[in-house]
């Protein structure tokens, strides 16, 4: 080896550790040799994928992001990622990157059934707007609609919140988030009157137990699961209790895989709030000072079409989000049906698995730890759930301190961030503010300086009735930003492809990469991702983080912050807002959205000179002032005095993140505690001061079965769901070889019995069929999850096996968080046109397009 | 019939010369339209030639060039680790840990693995002799600061 | 793989006041060269050894230093010494950090 080699190594090596140690080093130390040119720039940046949060630190060259690592500086995860964050250096160069827009054209003009060409932004913006004002004017803004998500950075979601609430008049507006922790945020306002964990990953070194209730952690939160492992195996008495509906990587390293009966879990929570109260381990003087009772309303249908028979038959199907109050008699009782055998029989778990799990939460001196996600959430039952498992550490009072914590995880990057605290969900205003409440919505007009009376008080569609709507004709002109919709939504051939092709409608879909979505529709805008902007976080443990723009995107490809921005350039005040609020207001007449919205004296306040120096910032220098911390600092005036307290917007460019509520510069890890929560009152010990009463609710509900099962004909439970290689519906992690090449395609896995049974070899191509439709797929019969007989699992992130095809478009009544977990399908060989079973070797793909 | 994307204009757009491998592309895109059936791709070969791979960059965790099927990784077992731990590198030749993962979340050496580290799969994958769907254009940052290097042979080292 | 040459680096945090004087030990050391952050008490320092046990040792030796807080391993990387791998035209990366 040459000795320039060694210098260029030695060179890293150095300009890594002043990296780690936040030190500048003087220049002759920095450029040894070689010089100048082999020095990287490091900048810190959070991972682009899951909830988790871990600091990354970006090595940018030439203009090109050639080297990640993991902050070692970062709380969340000291300089570990999990193999997707290692491979984040690449995610932005797939070859097929998305770099003008392109748009359905016939003879040179827009034609929904033409073939897709590239336009210039002019052509494409200007076919957007006459169709958003013909249907504005025709329709009304409740045609209209946005489907955002939580992987858009704070402002890009508070700028489409704007937008449509308040340019537009419409709550039409979610994000993909709904899919994946609507339940979880439902549940938290429900209860606390607040949204988002009143822990922190702190808890994980504090815990004496872990419960994982439906989380893969070992997959899907690979880094917290380090956390995890790492308390396990460094004190003796931890222990580890994983429930799932198959065992997999995480019940690899569990002390007990408890494998329940799909929709089963609600029995089992219930069984274990029965056993504290038999056990005399209720935490009388905790539950008399902080906690109310409440009976949910049952029998509340499962979220489909109202014509459907199951909706019919329900109750309550109408108002299943109500609830009566009660006592803790009343819950005792309504509980006291789950002992320990019909707990048993409903699940299918051994009864000794059931009672240690019951022991664990009720031994005062055991902190336990609640895990869940989406076998959680993804549930018709999934905002019971979640109360359940509050139910549980509310009475035993292990809540609110170092260990003792129920924590929700998520599944993107901002759910927390953008979804819920900015607040894009069709019912939501930000800093857990609500749509259809007239103080709330006076208070936002107030913050966003717009008329009295212009934002809508009626609760937007939700996602899976965005698709419902759009198939029938009644949601128009429909915007699909930073998701994959048509993948990963529900039984999408039935109910997602046919309003995206309905003629009626104009879907645009602003993206990276050419995504099924994005195939399906009719305006393509290419986008700029990731460090290609500047851009802000929100975790699942309330940390809110920023990065720089770090590189440039490729070709046209601009942010959606600059998309929702321009796009708001070609709308007048007159042409979208009603007369008569223009005439109570005549100072707002003839503005430009843009103007009304963002050059509002607020969002414009700062000055392109407090921009740090050394970075790009494309929006801010085509607006002329500094459009990300106009924009953070309006929406932080929502939260700051109310619990939601953010630091100043600089300040979060300088850390590695700070958990809400910062107050007087410190962040908040534990809520509700005093002594760790500056908001809770000396003398009181625990106030979950987001209600009224400073109570969290203790709410009642029983089992009650999925809305499909297997039977004769579809005689398989279907569990969808992740893999640790591939982020959700794979658009990014597909184009770096070495993930695709570690798990270069969905398979169905399946009981060795269960193939058996049904003739079928390991990798036979199979079809997997249910009431809705059909796809094929692989049998797999070992491998990384091991599912009991009765059960297969499929993974979503295949755009060539799209698993959505088959699911069921069932969602909690109460959340309208579609069900991945539980719908009911058969396995059969797949035949060649001859009738003989196809090989399962060649590629029967087809040839060239 | 739902219109196609026109692919000789997007060729001149956005991509270069060979950039998508054809075949492959409703394996990224979906099928066209997206109603039709697909079938399933085949399952691949896991590689098991026990060649290292270079890596993207040195804080890119090497993936795995040998199987791992039916290897413990629990509570009670690491198969990885014996092979992989230092006292048993000398008979099997494998790469030792790196010294990395002695240290605890603290920062604090430690006589062998941390715990941390433990589920060694999080970052090492295998790989499968699957043809990657797209090019993918990162650039080694070695091209960027010895373009000299890379422009002819590599002889001097 | 005996025949190699690895390359990492270190964080020292030591006590401010000490870290001028522990910075002179760690030059002294063989194969250590310290690039910076007396001032921070936060060394920036590089290592170059022969194995991968040399580093553990070295790290060991540097962190029983009296006014030494902490020392972290940053960075690690490794490639044979001899030049049969180039003209295979890989540069053949050792096992590095996280």
């Amino acid at each position: 080896m040459d000795l320039s080699r060694r210098d260029l190594m030695k060179a890293q090596a150095a300009a890594a550790a002043a990296a780690a140690a936040n030190v500048a080093l003087p220049a002759e130390a920095q450029n040894i040799t070689l010089g100048e040119e082999l020095r990287l720039k490091w900048d810190k940046a959070p991972c682009r994928f899951c909830g988790t949060g871990c600091g990354v630190m970006v090595g940018v060259k030439d203009g090109r992001v050639v080297a990640t690592h993991g902050d070692m500086r970062a709380e969340v995860n000291r300089g570990l990622n999990c193999v997707k964050g290692y491979f984040l250096s690449k995610i932005m160069y797939g070859a097929d990157r998305l770099t003008r827009p392109l748009m359905r054209m016939r003879d040179g003009r827009f034609d929904k059934q033409g073939e897709l060409q590239p336009v210039s932004w002019d052509q494409a913006f200007d076919t957007m707007a006459a169709h958003w004002k013909k249907v504005l004017k025709e329709k009304g803004p409740e045609a209209v609609g946005m489907f955002g998500s939580g992987q858009w950075t704070l402002w890009e979601g508070y700028a489409a919140s704007k937008l449509m609430r308040a340019g537009f008049r419409s709550n039409n507006l979610d994000p993909n988030a709904r899919h994946c922790m609507a339940s979880a945020a439902v549940t938290f306002i429900r209860t606390f009157g607040m949204d988002e964990p009143m822990g922190c990953y702190d808890d994980f070194e504090h815990a004496d137990a872990f419960v994982l209730w439906g989380s893969n952690m070992a997959e899907m939160h690979p880094i917290l699961w380090t956390r995890v492992t790492d308390r396990r195996l460094s004190a003796e008495h931890v222990r580890i209790h994983t429930l799932s509906t198959f065992e997999h990587r995480t019940t690899d390293l569990s002390d007990a895989a408890v494998i329940f009966r799909p929709g089963s879990d609600l029995a089992i929570l219930n069984y274990i709030a029965n056993h504290i109260i038999q056990a005399g381990a209720v935490n009388r003087d905790f539950v008399g000072k902080h906690v109310n009772f409440r009976l949910a309303n049952t029998d509340i249908g499962y979220g489909l079409r109202p014509e459907h028979v199951l909706e019919q038959r329900a109750q309550h199907a109408g108002d299943a989000q109500v609830s009566q109050a009660a006592d803790f008699d009343a819950y005792a009782r309504l509980v006291s049906e789950y002992t320990l055998d019909r707990a048993h029989e409903l699940s299918g778990v051994p009864k000794s698995q059931l009672e240690a799990l019951a022991k664990l939460y009720a031994d005062p001196k055991t902190k336990v730890m609640s895990l869940w996600t989406m076998g959680f959430n993804q549930h018709v039952r999934g905002v019971w759930a979640n109360h359940m498992i509050y139910n549980i550490h509310l009475l035993t009072g292990k809540i609110s301190e170092p260990g003792n914590s129920p924590f929700s995880l998520t599944g993107q990057p901002s759910a927390c961030g953008t979804a819920r605290e900015v607040g894009t969900f069709s019912h939501r205003l930000p800093a857990d503010m609500q749509v259809a409440n007239p103080e709330h919505r006076k208070l936002a007009e107030q913050l966003w300086k717009i008329p009295e009376g212009l934002l809508p008080g009626k609760v937007g569609f939700h996602a899976v009735q965005q698709d419902r709507m759009l198939k029938d004709g009644k949601l128009n002109a429909y915007w699909i930003m930073c998701n994959n919709n048509l993948q990963t939504a529900p039984n999408t051939n039935n109910e997602t492809y046919p309003g995206y092709r309905n003629l009626e409608n104009l879907i645009v879909c602003s993206d990276p990469y050419p995504t099924v979505t994005a195939m399906a529709a009719d305006i393509v805008l290419p986008t700029a991702m990731w460090v290609e902007k500047e851009g802000g976080y929100g975790n699942a443990e309330r940390r809110t983080h920023f990065w720089h723009q770090l590189v440039d995107a490729p070709g046209e490809a601009r942010s959606d912050l600059w998309q929702l921005m321009e796009f708001s350039k070609r709308f007048t005040t007159d042409e979208v807002w009603p007369a008569e609020i223009l005439e109570k207001a005549p100072e707002y007449r003839g503005k430009s959205l843009f103007d009304a919205l963002f050059r509002n004296g607020q969002v414009d306040r700062f000055p392109l000179s407090d921009m740090a120096p050394g970075y790009e910032n494309r929006e801010s220098k085509e607006y002329g002032f500094y459009v990300q911390k106009g924009l953070f600092e309006e929406y932080a005036s929502f939260g700051r005095g109310h619990g939601h307290d953010l630091a100043p917007f600089d300040t979060y460019h300088e850390v590695r993140g700070l958990r809400w509520p910062v107050v007087d510069g410190k962040e908040t890890r534990w809520r509700y505690r005093e002594g760790l929560d500056p908001y809770v009152e000396k003398g009181t010990g625990i106030q979950f001061y987001g209600n009224p009463d400073k109570r969290a609710n203790i709410m009642g509900a029983p089992y009650e079965p999925p809305a499909e099962a297997p039977d004769a004909e579809y005689d398989l439970w279907l569990v969808t769901g992740r893999v640790l290689e591939h982020w959700h519906s794979g658009s990014m992690t597909l184009r770096v070889p070495e993930l695709y090449k570690a798990f270069p395609g969905a398979i169905l896995f399946m009981h060795p019995e269960d193939a058996q049974k049904r003739g079928l070899r390991r990798g036979q191509e199979v079809r997997i069929a249910s009431r809705r439709g059909e796809i094929r797929s692989r049998v797999e019969t070992r491998g990384r999850n091991k599912v009991p007989r009765g059960v297969v699992f499929v993974p979503f992130f295949d755009a060539s096996q799209l698993i959505n095809k088959v699911t069921l478009d069932a969602t909690d009544p109460i959340s309208k968080q579609t069900d991945y977990k539980k719908c009911a399908v058969k396995v059969v060989a797949a035949m060649n046109q001859a009738g003989a079973p196809a090989p399962s070797e060649p590629d029967a793909r087809g040839g060239p397009r | 019939m739902r219109p196609r994307l026109l692919f000789t204009a997007m060729a001149v757009a956005c991509l270069g010369a060979g950039a998508l491998l054809a075949q492959d592309a409703p394996r990224l895109r979906g099928p066209d339209p997206f109603t039709r059936e697909q079938a399933a791709p085949p399952m691949q070969r896991p590689i098991t030639n026990d060649i290292r791979v270079k890596r993207n960059y040195p804080d890119q965790p090497p993936v795995i060039p040998h199987a791992i099927e039916g290897y413990a990784l629990d509570l009670n077992a690491n198969k990885c680790m014996s092979c992989h731990a230092r006292r048993f590198t000398e008979q099997s030749q494998a790469p030792m840990i790196s010294v990395t993962h002695y240290q605890d979340r603290e920062g604090n050496t430690l006589g062998g693995l941390a715990p941390r580290r433990y589920a060694c799969l999080a970052c090492h994958v295998p790989q499968t002799e699957a043809r990657p769907l797209v090019d993918n254009r990162f650039v080694d940052m070695d091209v960027l600061t010895e373009p000299e290097r890379h422009s002819g042979g590599r002889s001097n080292r | 793989m005996p025949d190699a040459f690895h390359v990492s680096s270190l964080v020292v945090h030591c006590r401010r006041e000490r870290a001028a004087a522990i910075a002179a030990v760690l030059r002294d050391m063989d194969g250590m060269e310290v690039h910076g952050g007396v001032p921070e008490g936060k060394l920036v320092v590089t290592l170059e050894t022969a194995t991968e046990g040399d580093i553990v040792e070295r790290l060991n030796q540097v962190q029983l230093l009296d006014g030494v807080l902490a020392a972290t391993l940053v960075f690690h990387q490794f490639e044979p010494s001899h030049p049969r791998d180039s003209s295979t035209g890989s540069s053949s990366y050792g096992s590095l950090t996280p």
